[in-house]
């Protein structure tokens, strides 16, 4: 693959993206189905108009054949997305709560169902701000690497990914350094 | 429609309002320290005059019959001339703190004041050097307000006391301090310190009405000083009341909560209107207009609304004194405002019923002291029917007041699911199926048709160049009905969704109206694949017209009957097998009931399958019927109750089962919403959601949301609940059943049900609770339980209960069985009808239904692999059971065909058949020095010793080796050359097979006996004898064969019991030989 140096050593977005689709989602089908089985296991049965929880591949694949709506899950909000981002900015050592794989879920979301969501824009721009603000704190956790340990409070898998690179490399070479030293001492 | 006029004309801050008292004029002032006089007459365009003088912010405003009054924060009360900016002169002035609040009396002669100070100043008008003050407080004073005698003044303070004073005597003496009413508020720079905190007189001056700290507005009689019970309570009326006003005549009373103004009926205490403001602004005051039904308030960010018609013309007039306004008056004090208020000529004006009425209500008000509420509500309605001239002059005289009319207004006739236009766009029908909504277009209008479920039929839209004002959306097709027009009768006009039908409209009588649409039928699996869509027509349809009728049409538009509808219609929904209608025979109920029926009408024969009363409580309303996913009628009304109509199907079983209450849900608490039901499915109710005082679901269309049904149940536990309610859910399976026993979905619900029941046998054990689990186990469905059951009460060594279980076991095994017992009983009930069934033909041979290779959850069956079968299949255990083997199989495939379907059976029987061939192909050659003749097929020495003698199942597996073994006379042939003339042709090829074991030496032997065996099956073991086998018995036998092979294409079936036989038989001759 033609990717990046440091981006081969991890795995893609688009990997990510791939397993955050195995996770569940409620939509409103617009069409009938049985219980059927698929090797992730069985699903269904679809009977509009009640909701159906499904994974999110086949709800992404339902929408875009206009066969479904997706409900967007309660933290893709605006209220929701505002109060996580007031918690990260006003409290700059922890990381706030959300899904591990909030990224990968509200990018596909904002792509394929953003007709189903209330102010898609502002979402979005939330989610960057969210984010950025992210970001920054995950490049300061990254100052207190050591040999051994890098704790992150409520990193998700997008920003674990993010870092990985780097994380690595700094830690083995940390860890080669630390093994020198109890050596020469 | 009400009007409102919003303007800000004041600075962010507290804004006091006053209406002169002709009503022409209004006076704003507020925290700018402006007051402003608007034009009543005018628009918003127009422009106030302003009077500048006050220095601080206005606090109050008061105005009388010939000038106005204002106060401010400057410590000032300054008069001005009428409706004019001319300051006249100050009347008094607080020792330099800010005047709170004036009043002034009804006669205009004294005003009061109230400032920071701790005292009450009344001024004389006159001579307003010499103030009479009120003096005992111990708090500064929010508000006064005179009583409509101008004897006592009501004065509200900031510790939260209300003191009335009684000032017709000198000097004035303190009547009453009553406490714990309204809120304490020590904080003047708070909001709440705006509220306009009021005590608000009645016009009778019987009671006052104030805002309490409870959020409650509290009725204080005049004669005890005591709270008066009954309170203003509705679900939307929520939070802090911060202003209240009376309608001139007293019969409405208007309350603020934050920004939404709510109008109440003072003699029902419900809501009959509401207007939001400002959104987040607080209302401060507010005013009703005295001469016009206009109310107006302000508010704490300088906002100033004006709501034309806040009373709609249905209800009774604000301004007219009615009797409401005068009755009480004449038991109290001695004079009556109103008339001096609004003059002679209104009284004058009003019809002569109203005196009539008045005159009753004034002879009743000796006798009681609640004659309050009664005669209200009459005059409600009288005022409702303010211009029949219903014969007033006979009621006045008999004294019969309450019974000459009928007080409840009656419910208008609905279609379930629809709403009113809103921004031009309304719903016609909103259930389970999918949606039709309506956008007005001036001319014409659009429907479009919307599916929830697209795959079975496909949404469409037209243009409805009728403006039909009708909908309903049923399994069959889609109903519309139009208002008659001039150029046009009333007409409906049904669309079907089969793409084979036309649609067609049925139009009325001119000047008859459709009052009610419903369509029923049975829903075909898809209008795509299938031919036979046609065969099972398109439904029913209902209309209910107002010619107290009900039309039953086709669903090819063929009329059918006509039935006379015994009263008004309301509603109706229909289901495949008949039609749900709610009607009123008669009128509504003086105390309050809608007095509503229902019917159910049978589609095919119209027999009246129930009729009985709908149990709506009285004072409330039906707001929605529909249908189960079940089939049973449902409803909901206005306390929020939601029903099942269980038993639908069986003449006077019917009963309303209370499923939920919506306001217990969980969800409901703390929330201020209301819920528009869609369906019912299994334990889910759908429903949309409505916040705050919303009553139709609005556009874009909202999601359905999905709450969880539990019996309202008073103390049962989570579990017994759950338990009930399935039984309810497993007992409507069971009625919808016919000739069968059972049906999968039953069985499954039994089988959770009885986990469920053990459970609980095993928490009533837990608690010794032994008379509790005896009930319970005698609820179980499936007799493997009552083992369970039985080892629970072991465990808990409970040996009584076991004993007892055991003993109900047995019970059980040796009635009949319930089932049938239970189809007995449907039986006896519904001896003439069969339940709706779509036709047997529908779903293909599978007995209606498809398989779906996909639909099956079940883990995959295990993959057949003949060729590592081999030495495992033929089991010699199953050779014992050939007889019991085949009819297991065949169990199998059948209950296995719904899902699995005919593949299972060509996945499950043919590897035998196939693997049957190589053996036929592979053994046979092998031992072709003696290659079998088609007569030793049949003979299957095991069978032979197994089996009866007699059994007839011998030849089915001759024919079906023979099928399978087709080149018959090439082995003939190949023998016959083998072996010459030497004996039978069969008895050469039994050699291996059968005899070969016990006497393989004598080749010849056994051959004979082989055949003897077949021949003469009741002597199987005689082969020693068999000596004596001639041609003649071979020649029979295959006589017998060539029989079976002309029936061998009926008997396809036969198959799979044929299957073990030769299976083992293979086998056998397969190992024997090796060992030989």
């Amino acid at each position: 693959m033609a990717l990046p140096v440091p981006l081969r050593d991890s795995v893609t977005p688009h990997e990510l993206e791939m397993i955050a689709s195995q996770q569940l989602i409620e939509i409103v089908p617009l069409i009938a189905m049985e219980r059927t089985a698929f090797i992730s296991g069985a699903y269904g049965p679809l009977r509009p108009p009640s909701k159906a929880k499904i994974p999110l591949w086949m709800a992404v694949n339902l929408k875009l054949k206009k066969k479904c709506h997706i409900i967007p899950p309660q933290w893709l909000s605006v209220e929701h997305l505002q109060d996580r981002l007031a918690q990260e900015v006003a409290n700059p050592d922890a990381f706030s709560d959300l899904p591990f794989r909030f990224t990968e879920i509200s990018k596909v979301l904002l792509d394929v169902a953003s007709d189903d969501l209330e102010n898609p824009d502002q979402i979005r721009t939330l989610l960057k701000d969210l984010r950025e603000a992210r970001q920054a704190k995950s490049r300061e956790g990254l100052r207190h690497l050591d040999h051994s340990e890098l704790g992150l409070t409520g990193l998700t898998s997008m920003e674990i990914n993010e870092i990985r690179p780097f994380f690595v490399q700094s830690m083995s070479l940390l860890t080669k350094l630390a093994r020198n030293t109890e050596a020469t001492t | 429609m009400s009007k409102i006029i919003n303007t800000r004309p004041h600075g962010n801050g507290n804004t006091r309002l006053a209406f002169s008292k002709d009503g022409s004029r209004v006076f704003t002032g507020g925290a700018d320290s402006l007051v402003r006089i608007w034009d009543v007459g005018q628009g918003a365009d127009n422009e106030p005059d302003t009077a500048a003088e006050a220095e601080g912010p206005i606090t109050w405003i008061e105005a009388a019959e010939d000038c106005w009054l204002s106060s401010s924060e400057d410590s000032e009360v300054r008069r001005y001339a009428k409706d004019s900016t001319s300051y006249e002169a100050p009347i008094t002035s607080a020792a330099g703190v800010s005047v709170r609040c004036i009043a002034i009396d009804p006669q205009a002669r004294k005003v009061a004041v109230a400032s920071d100070e701790l005292f009450v100043k009344v001024v004389d008008m006159e001579g307003i050097t010499t103030p009479q003050k009120l003096e005992g407080y111990t708090s500064a004073i929010r508000a006064l307000t005179w009583h409509p005698s101008g004897n006592l003044l009501t004065t509200c303070t900031q510790d939260g006391k209300i003191v009335i004073w009684d000032v017709s005597q000198s000097p004035a003496k303190r009547e009453k301090v009553i406490e714990g009413i309204i809120p304490v508020v020590k904080d003047e720079s708070s909001n709440e310190f705006q509220y306009d905190c009021s005590a608000v007189w009645h016009t009778s001056g019987e009671h006052f009405y104030v805002a309490s700290k409870g959020h409650e507005i509290v009725t204080i009689s005049r004669s005890n000083w005591s709270r008066v019970p009954g309170t203003f309570t509705d679900k939307n009326a929520v939070g802090a009341i911060t202003a209240l006003t009376l309608s001139p005549n007293g019969v409405y009373l208007l309350s603020a909560s934050k920004s939404t103004v709510f109008a109440w009926s003072t003699q029902t205490k419900r809501v009959i209107a509401s207007q939001a403001g400002t959104p987040g602004s607080i209302i401060t005051q507010l005013a009703f207009c005295p001469k016009r039904n206009l109310v107006a308030w302000t508010d704490n960010e300088g906002g100033f609304t004006r709501w034309a018609e806040p009373i709609s013309n249905t209800f009774p007039d604000p301004i007219k004194p009615g009797i409401g306004t005068k009755a009480s008056a004449s038991t109290t004090i001695t004079r009556k405002p109103d008339t001096d208020l609004f003059g002679e000529d209104v009284l004058g004006k009003d019809d002569v019923m109203d005196d009539e009425a008045n005159m009753a209500a004034l002879d009743e008000d000796d006798d009681m002291l609640d004659i309050d509420k009664d005669w209200i509500v009459d005059d409600m309605d009288g005022a409702l029917h303010d211009n029949e001239p219903v014969g007033g002059a006979g009621r006045s005289n008999a004294g019969f007041v309450k019974e000459m009319v009928s007080i409840t207004k009656a419910q208008p006739p609905f279609q379930p699911g629809s709403t009113p236009f809103q921004n031009k766009k309304r719903y016609l029908a909103y259930n389970m199926l999918g949606v039709i909504e309506a956008i007005d277009q001036d001319v014409h209008q659009i429907i479009n048709v919307v599916f929830f479920n697209q795959s079975s039929r496909s949404s469409f839209h037209f243009t409805d160049l009728f403006k039909n004002d009708l909908g309903y959306l049923g399994d069959c097709g889609a109903v519309f009905a139009c208002p008659p027009e001039v150029n046009h009768p009333a007409r409906v006009l049904f669309k079907p969704y089969s793409s084979a039908a036309q649609e067609w409209t049925y139009p009325l009588r001119p000047s008859t109206k459709v009052l009610g649409i419903a369509a029923g039928g049975l829903a075909p699996n898809s209008y795509n694949t299938n031919s036979t869509v046609d065969l099972q027509g398109y439904g029913n349809v209902v209309v209910a017209t107002s010619e107290h009728d009900l039309t039953f049409l086709t669903g090819s538009g063929r009329e059918r009957r006509i039935l006379a509808l015994p009263g008004d219609f309301v509603t109706m929904v229909a289901a495949p097998e008949w039609v749900f209608v709610v009607y009123r025979p008669g009128s509504t109920t003086i105390d309050g009931s809608q007095n509503l029926y229902y019917i159910v009408i049978n589609f095919e024969d119209f027999s009246v399958r129930q009729r009985d009363v709908l149990p709506v409580p009285k004072g409330q309303t039906l707001k929605w019927v529909g249908l189960t996913e079940e089939g049973l009628p449902a409803m909901y009304d206005s306390t929020g109750y939601l029903s099942v109509l269980s038993k639908v199907r069986i003449p006077h079983h019917a009963a309303w089962v209370r499923i939920s209450d919506t306001n217990l849900l969980e969800r409901r608490q703390g929330k201020d919403e209301t819920y528009w039901p869609v369906g019912i499915s299994d334990s889910i109710f759908m429903c949309l959601i409505l916040k705050g005082n919303q009553e139709y679901p609005g556009f874009p269309r909202p999601l359905i949301q999905e709450l969880s049904i539990t019996f309202p149940f008073r103390n049962a536990d989570e579990r017994e609940e759950k338990l009930e309610r399935n039984l309810l859910y497993t007992q409507t399976l069971l009625d919808g059943l016919d000739d069968d026993l059972t049906s999968e979905a039953v069985q499954t619900r039994e089988q959770a049900l009885d986990k469920e029941l053990i459970l609980l046998i095993q928490g009533a054990c837990k608690n010794g609770n032994v008379p509790r689990a005896i009930e319970l186990v005698k609820l179980l469905h499936n007799v493997p339980s009552y083992t369970a059951a039985g080892q629970v009460a072991d465990f808990y060594k409970l040996w009584v209960l076991k004993e007892k279980v055991e003993a109900l076991k047995e019970l059980r095994e040796e009635e009949e069985d319930r089932l049938v017992v239970a189809r007995n009983k449907r039986r006896r009930w519904l001896k003439p009808d069969k339940p709706l069934r779509m036709l047997a033909s529908d779903g293909g041979a599978n007995g209606g239904r498809r398989f779906d290779p996909l639909g099956d959850t079940r883990p995959p069956p295990p993959v057949e692999r003949p060729s590592m079968n081999r030495v495992t299949r033929p089991v010699v255990e199953k050779t014992r059971f050939t007889s019991a083997a085949p009819p297991t199989q065949q169990q199998q495939a059948s209950s296995s065909a719904s899902t699995w379907g005919d593949d299972s059976l060509l996945t499950d029987s043919p590897p035998p058949v196939e693997k049957r061939k190589r053996d036929d192909l592979e053994e046979w050659p092998m031992s072709d020095s003696m290659p079998p003749p088609k007569t030793t097929k049949g003979n299957n020495p095991f069978a032979r010793k197994a089996q009866e003698p007699n059994r007839n199942p011998f030849a089915r597996s001759v024919e079906k080796q023979h099928s399978l073994h087709k080149s018959e006379s090439f082995f003939d042939k190949v023998e016959s050359a083998e072996s010459g003339g030497n004996g039978t042709l069969s008895s050469k090829k039994r050699v291996p097979g059968f005899k070969g074991k016990e006497k393989a030496p004598d080749k010849k032997d056994a051959p004979k006996q082989t055949t003897l065996l077949n021949m003469m099956p009741k002597k199987p073991k005689a082969k020693p004898q068999a000596t004596a086998a001639d041609s003649q018995t071979d020649v029979e036998t295959q006589a017998t064969d060539d029989v079976a092979m002309s029936d061998l294409t009926l008997r396809e079936d036969s198959q799979a019991e044929t299957i073990p036989d030769s299976w083992e038989e293979t086998q056998l001759v397969e190992e024997e030989t090796q060992e030989a």
